[in-house]
């Protein structure tokens, strides 16, 4: 059986909001499917190789450990760029998210480097933007909606078109609460604010990313799993969403 | 000379405390506020009136019990007390308590006050009074804390103890404790657990406060009792727990709580390794003030869990117990305690997202929840209810447990009875916080109407382990 090896880049350090149930949901759904997956924990102290992975995954976390990490990725980041370019899952959460810009601004005014893969940046501002969230984007074509939380200090804002909002903001703020946008999709790269965690209860998007790694490997996926729980738990968190 | 303006403020906070009361509410925050706001010296004043001691207690969790189990001690051995009420933990539901345990002119005397204090408010509170002693529960991070709340609150903690003659009663298993150490002219007191049978060598996932809370290297560990409490040392700075001056040993959790401390038998009703560290502690609060053995032991044995608190029920001859759950460590010690349980048990598990349960749900996914697909969970059913029944049931869906027996009753009339009817030898019935009163009226009624097993459905009893 081919496996596949999920990074699970700091444990310790970005790890927010249960952020870890995106790896848990993975993993079960690809067992589901048959297939053998392996998460693997990368931590500070560990030499970076990305070509051993098929997809990344990295959750939030506060500024001080944001830094951390952030220098510690500079060192490969021109890998991880060629790595995204070619196709490789990733899965970015909040602060891991605002770490794949130009600069994310403190709200004391310190200007902290990102690692300058997509052309954005984020200024914190007082006031957190915390709640239930509803966007609809298209994942393969197809109109879906998705459901997560969010409680982030930071307003992200695009610098150049040529990058794609994740979706449209339904109910909720998003990558700023003014321009309706929410996340970044690229290729097969997914950064966004939404917690919840966002995989468990949005199966189209753990399934986006297990049919990206499955394409990559030449592996074709017939069966469908039976998404009865996930879909009542989408929808008793739309319905009050929209009822909110 | 009378203080009138005194007298005032206990006047007014009386009669709001009759008054809401009445009303069928708690009240127990707002009498205090307004007191305090006629009569701001009005905590420190009645702070004097304890002639023995004060003591405050404080931590993430079991806080509440442990401040019972000290009052009840308190009661059998024949002291007179004032002990604040569940939740009025901060500033005004503490002078709440105190005004409504005086006289008119505030001069009643007492021997102790007991006052579970919010980790946050122990600043705030001991500037007005001042405590003999401070003990100290846990101190668990959840998610609430991602932005170094808890250190925050740690350090504030510390820092208004320091050059005090306060002493600190702390758990020698939590190295989060260990900054009190470091701390100059106070004197402190240790409680913790030997070895016990329910240990495990390998700690969860979940993150928790497992790096040296004075160097911030990784500690290691020889034995986790649970979460971040165990026998740990620091590879940098070579510290190990502190030697308790208060430890438990031949703990067993199979029937209640028994285990032996020092040289006293203690037997509880209470169930689960996070009680037998509240008892613990209470226990050893208890011996500082000087409390003979045998009421300590006679209180404890004849203490019962409260509303929410591993509360147990009776209904058609099953036992049910009712179980607050708060945050993943409250909720992994509650899943700990079910599986000790050798019985064959439907369990319901009742999420809401109201304020007061957190509107962010996500930190189900931080608890350890696979435990509940091991074999010696013996669980039928699982009924998923409340407002986010749909998150729990996906959360228990991709811990392994077979989807099949899980069960989606977002009411929880409806899900309570489904627990107890469907085929079981105990019934667990886990609540946070908003859905916890709405379930214990439920589990109460039906106690009450059917309490033993109807005729037709009286069975042989099933498999014990």
């Amino acid at each position: 059986m081919e496996k596949f090896i999920i990074a699970h880049m700091y444990p310790d350090l970005m790890n927010l909001y249960g952020d870890r149930g995106n790896l848990l949901c993975l993993q079960k759904r690809m067992e589901w499917y048959g297939l053998n997956c392996e998460i693997k924990n990368i931590s500070l102290h560990e030499d970076l190789e990305f070509s051993q992975f098929d997809m990344i995954f990295m959750g939030g976390g506060s500024d001080r450990e944001q830094n951390l990490v952030c220098g510690h990725l500079l060192k490969r980041t021109d890998q991880l760029m060629k790595l995204i370019e070619s196709g490789l899952p990733a899965l970015f959460i909040c602060g891991a998210y605002q770490m794949l810009g130009s600069y994310y601004k403190a709200q004391d005014g310190n200007v902290i480097d990102g690692l300058g893969i997509f052309p954005f940046h984020t200024e914190c501002r007082q006031g957190r933007l915390i709640g239930n969230i509803l966007i609809e984007t298209e994942i393969n074509g197809r109109k879906t909606s998705v459901v997560g939380f969010e409680n982030h200090g930071g307003r992200t804002y695009f610098t150049d078109p040529i990058i794609k909002s994740l979706g449209k903001v339904i109910k909720g703020y998003g990558n700023n609460g003014e321009d309706k946008t929410e996340g970044l999709i690229y290729k097969n790269l997914i950064g966004t604010y939404l917690h919840g965690p966002l995989l468990p209860k949005n199966p189209v998007l753990a399934d986006f990313f297990i049919h990206n790694m499955t394409d990559r490997k030449g592996i074709k996926l017939n069966r469908v799993l039976d998404d009865t729980i996930e879909k009542i738990a989408h929808e008793q968190v739309k319905n009050k969403i929209l009822a909110e | 000379m009378l203080n009138l303006r005194k007298i005032a403020a206990i006047l007014a906070g009386k009669l709001i405390a009759a008054l809401s009361r009445m009303a069928g509410n708690q009240g127990t925050n707002l009498p205090g506020k307004i007191a305090l706001e006629i009569y701001p010296q009005l905590l420190h004043e009645l702070g004097q009136n304890i002639e023995k001691d004060i003591f405050l207690v404080t931590g993430t969790n079991g806080k509440t019990t442990t401040a019972n189990m000290i009052a009840e001690i308190f009661k059998a051995s024949g002291n007179t007390y004032v002990h604040n009420q569940a939740g009025a933990n901060m500033l005004p539901g503490i002078t709440t308590a105190l005004l409504e345990h005086t006289d008119i002119t505030g001069q009643k005397k007492l021997d102790y006050a007991v006052l579970e204090t919010d980790e946050a408010n122990v600043p705030l509170v001991i500037a007005e009074i001042k405590p003999r002693m401070i003990l100290i529960t846990n101190f668990f991070r959840d998610q609430l804390d991602r932005y170094g709340e808890l250190d925050s609150t740690i350090n504030l903690i510390k820092k208004s103890v320091s050059n005090t003659e306060i002493e600190l009663l702390l758990n020698a298993d939590d190295p989060l404790q260990l900054t009190f150490q470091a701390s100059s002219s106070t004197k402190y007191w240790h409680y913790g657990l030997d070895v016990t049978n329910y240990d495990s060598f390998n700690g969860s996932e979940s993150r928790e406060g497992r790096y040296c809370i004075l160097c911030g290297q990784e500690l290691e560990y020889t034995r986790y009792h649970y979460s971040q409490l165990g026998k740990y040392h620091c590879p940098q700075c070579d510290i190990i727990n502190p030697a308790p001056d208060f430890l438990a040993t031949d703990l067993h959790l199979e029937n209640g709580i028994d285990m032996q401390i020092d040289s006293m038998s203690i037997t509880s009703p209470f169930q689960g390794l996070h009680n037998a560290y509240n008892i613990l502690a209470a226990v050893s609060l208890a011996k500082l003030a000087g409390i003979e053995e045998e009421f300590i032991q006679s209180a404890i044995a004849n203490y019962q869990p409260t509303a929410g608190r591993m509360e147990k029920f009776k209904i058609l001859g099953k036992k049910v117990v009712l179980v607050l759950v708060k945050n993943p460590t409250g909720l992994n010690q509650s899943l700990a305690t079910l599986v000790q349980d050798p019985a064959v048990k439907n369990l319901f598990i009742a999420l809401n997202d109201n304020a007061a349960d957190g509107r962010d749900i996500s930190w189900i996914w931080d608890a350890d929840v696979e435990v509940i697909s091991s074999d010696q969970a013996h669980i039928n059913q699982i009924i998923c209810s409340g407002k986010r029944s749909g998150d729990m049931a996906v959360r228990i869906k991709y811990s392994g447990f077979e989807p099949a027996p899980i069960v989606v009753k977002p009411s929880l009339e409806e899900g309570i009875e489904s627990a107890i009817r469907r085929e079981s030898e105990a019934c667990y019935i886990l609540c946070t916080y908003t859905a916890l009163f709405a379930s214990r009226k439920i589990l109460l009624r039906m106690q009450k109407k059917y309490p033993e097993l109807e005729p037709e459905r009286k069975k042989a009893p099933g498999k014990m382990l």
